[in-house]
C-alpha cells in the first residue's frame, strides 16, 4: 500500500510538471497545444536512447531531453505561432499524431514493443532505484519548476504574456513583441515536458508509444482546465486530482474518459475559471468581436 | 497501379470532403472548430449499422435515418456544448468541443463495445472495366453519392433563402440579425446540414472499410479538418477541393512513400500549407 501511494506521488509529480508547462501556454499566453504529450514523449525517448546507447548519466540524459523537447517546440512554434489559436490547436494535434507514428514506426524506438531496461538514475554515488529516493528527485524538480514558473508569471515577462492572452493587438501596440513571446513560452513549455518525459522514463524503466498518444495530451489538458487556466496552484491541484481520481474509481475504469469529457464541457460552462482560476479568464475580458 | 491509387484516393477524399464541408460551414458561421465532427460521423455510421442489423430496414431508409441521427446529434451538441459559451475566448469552445468529442467517443465505447461491426450490406459490388482499367462499383457509388451531396449543398447555399441567410450570417452576424435573420436558427441549421453530411460520410466509410467502431471518427475528423484548411477554411468549394486533394495525396503517399506513415501525410500537408499559404488554396472566409 505504501509502495502504491509512493508510486502515485511520483506520477503526480511528473503530471504537475506537465500540467504547469501546458498551463503556461494555455493559461498565460492564451494559446492552445493539443499535442503536449508529443514533447513528453520526445523527452522520454531521447532520454532513454542516450542512456541505453551512449550510457549518459541521468543529469546529462535529462538535459538532452530538455533540449530535445525545447528544440522541437521551437521548430513547431516558429512557423505556427503567428497563426490564430484554432490553427495552432490543429497543428499541435497533428504534430502529436505524427510524433506518435514516428515512435511506432522507427527501428531505433523499438516500434510498438518499445524499449525495455532503461537504467534508473545513479549519479554522485546515489542510486535512485528505491521509489522513495526517486520521489525526492521528482519533488526537487517539481519545486524548482514551480518556483521558476511563479517567478516568471509575476515578472515583466509574465505580465506581457497575460497581455497577449487578454488582447493580442493591444499587447502589440504596447510594444510587446508578441510572436517572440509566444515562441519563447511554447519552447519553454516543450522543454519542461521533455524534462517530465525524462523523469517518467527513468522511473518506469520501460518505454512504448502508448504512453504518449492523444489520450495523454487530452488528460493534461483536462488537468489544466480542472485546476484553472492561468493558476499555478490550480495546475498542482488539477494534476493531483486527476492522478488520484482514476485510482479511486478503479471499478469504474470504463467511465474514466466519459467523466473527463463531461468534466471539460461542464466546467467550461459552469465554472470556466476552474477550481482555482484567477477571476474570469474567459467570460469578461475576452469578449470576442462579432 | 497508379490509376488504382488515384481512384482509392478520390473515394476516401470525397468522404473527407463531406466532413470538411461540415467543418468549414460551422467555422464560417461561428468561427469555431467543431472537434466533435468525427464523433458525429461515427454516430451516423452506428445508427445505420444498428438499424440494418435488425434486418427489417431498407438500406436507403437506414442511410437517411443515419444522416438524421447525426444531424440531431449535431444540433443537440451545439445547444449543449457551444451555445452557452458563445462570446467567450476562442479557446473555450475549442476545449469544450474536445471534451464533447471524448465524451461521445467513450459513450459509444460503453454502449457498443470496442469491436468492429461489419456493415450488413444488401447489395453486391463488382469490379468493372472503365477505359480498360478496373474500377470497383462500390467506389463509383461512394464517389457519386458524395459528389451528389456536395452538389445539393452548393445548390442549397446558393439558391435558397435559408442558404443565403447562412451565408449572410457567416459574412456578418450582426448585420444579418439587423436584416431580420434569426441567427440562432441559422446556426442550428448549419450544424444540422454539416452533421447530416458527416453522418453520410460515416455511413459510406463504414461500408467501404466494412468496419464501424467508436474511435472510427477520430482520424477522418482530423484529416477532414486539414482538408478544410487546405482548401481555405470557410470556403465551400475549397473544402471539396481540399478533401479530394488530401485523399489522393494520402493514397499515393501510402503507396509510394511509406504505408506506416499514411496517417501522418495529411498532417504534414497541413503544416506545410499553414507555412506557405495559410489562407488555403482558395482564399478562406475565415480570415
Amino acid at each position: 500500500m505504501a509502495a502504491y501511494v509512493l508510486h502515485l506521488a511520483i506520477l503526480a509529480g511528473i503530471y504537475i510538471i506537465l500540467t504547469l508547462s501546458l498551463n503556461l501556454i494555455i493559461g498565460y499566453a492564451g494559446q492552445v497545444s493539443l499535442g503536449h504529450a508529443a514533447f513528453y514523449g520526445i523527452g522520454a525517448y531521447v532520454s532513454a536512447l542516450v542512456s541505453l546507447h551512449w550510457s549518459f548519466p541521468f543529469p546529462a540524459a535529462a538535459l538532452a531531453a530538455v533540449l530535445a523537447g525545447g528544440l522541437c517546440g521551437l521548430a513547431l512554434g516558429l512557423p505556427t505561432l503567428r497563426l490564430k489559436e484554432d490553427y495552432l490547436a490543429i497543428v499541435t494535434l497533428g504534430f502529436g499524431v505524427i510524433v506518435d507514428l514516428v515512435f511506432l514506426n522507427l527501428e531505433i524506438t523499438g516500434g510498438p514493443d518499445g524499449l525495455p531496461g532503461i537504467p534508473p538514475p545513479n549519479f554522485f554515488g546515489v542510486s535512485f532505484r528505491e521509489p522513495w529516493v526517486y520521489l525526492i528527485l521528482v519533488g526537487v524538480f517539481v519545486l524548482l519548476v514551480l518556483g521558476a514558473a511563479a517567478r516568471l508569471v509575476d515578472s515583466y515577462h509574465g505580465r506581457a504574456l497575460r497581455a497577449i492572452r487578454d488582447h493580442e493587438i493591444t499587447a502589440q501596440v504596447m510594444g510587446i513583441n508578441t510572436p517572440a513571446y509566444k515562441v519563447l513560452i511554447f519552447t519553454l513549455a516543450a522543454a519542461l515536458a521533455g524534462l517530465a518525459g525524462s523523469l517518467y522514463v527513468h522511473y518506469i524503466t520501460f518505454i512504448n508509444p502508448e504512453t504518449f498518444g492523444l489520450h495523454t495530451s487530452i488528460l493534461i489538458l483536462a488537468m489544466v482546465v480542472l485546476g484553472g487556466m492561468g493558476s499555478i496552484a490550480g495546475s498542482v491541484l488539477g494534476a493531483v486530482i486527476l492522478t488520484i481520481l482514476p485510482e479511486l474509481l478503479r471499478q469504474a475504469h470504463a467511465y474514466q474518459d466519459l467523466v473527463y469529457g463531461a468534466l471539460l464541457v461542464g466546467l467550461l460552462i459552469l465554472r470556466p475559471e476552474g477550481i482555482l482560476g484567477r477571476g474570469k479568464l474567459s467570460l469578461k475580458f475576452l469578449q470576442r468581436e462579432g | 497501379m497508379f490509376f488504382q491509387q488515384v481512384i482509392n484516393g478520390l473515394t476516401t477524399g470525397s468522404v473527407y470532403a463531406l466532413i470538411a464541408l461540415g467543418y468549414t460551414m460551422i467555422y464560417g458561421i461561428l468561427g469555431l472548430i467543431n472537434f466533435a465532427q468525427g464523433e458525429i460521423y461515427m454516430c451516423g455510421a452506428f445508427v445505420a449499422v444498428l438499424l440494418l442489423a435488425t434486418g427489417k430496414v431498407n438500406f436507403f431508409l437506414a442511410f437517411a435515418l443515419g444522416m438524421a441521427g447525426a444531424a440531431l446529434l449535431g444540433v443537440v451538441l451545439e445547444r449543449v456544448a457551444f451555445r452557452p459559451l458563445r462570446g467567450s475566448h476562442p479557446l473555450v469552445p475549442l476545449i469544450s468541443a474536445i471534451g464533447a468529442s471524448i465524451f461521445l467517443q467513450s459513450l459509444a465505447l460503453l454502449l457498443f463495445g470496442p469491436n468492429d461491426r461489419h456493415f450488413p450490406m444488401q447489395f453486391t459490388f463488382t469490379t468493372v472495366k472503365v477505359a480498360g482499367l478496373p474500377v470497383s462499383t462500390l467506389q463509383m457509388a461512394i464517389l457519386a453519392a458524395a459528389l451528389g451531396f456536395m452538389g445539393l449543398l452548393v445548390l442549397f447555399v446558393r439558391y435558397t433563402t435559408y442558404g443565403k441567410a447562412i451565408v449572410a450570417c457567416a459574412l456578418d452576424r450582426d448585420t444579418a440579425r439587423l436584416m431580420g435573420v434569426n441567427v440562432d436558427r441559422m446556426v442550428s441549421l448549419t450544424f444540422l446540414l454539416g452533421s447530416a453530411l458527416s453522418g453520410a460520410a460515416g455511413i459510406m466509410m463504414a461500408i467501404y472499410y466494412n468496419a464501424t467502431y467508436p474511435r472510427m471518427g477520430l482520424l477522418p475528423g482530423l484529416k477532414a479538418f486539414s482538408a478544410a484548411i487546405l482548401g481555405g477554411v470557410g470556403n465551400i468549394p475549397g473544402a471539396i477541393l481540399g478533401g479530394l486533394l488530401l485523399g489522393v495525396a494520402e493514397s499515393l503517399g501510402a503507396a509510394y512513400v511509406s504505408s506506416g506513415f499514411k496517417d501522418a501525410i495529411a498532417f504534414a500537408i497541413l503544416i506545410l500549407v499553414l507555412l506557405i499559404r495559410p489562407q488555403g488554396i482558395l482564399r478562406g472566409r475565415g480570415d
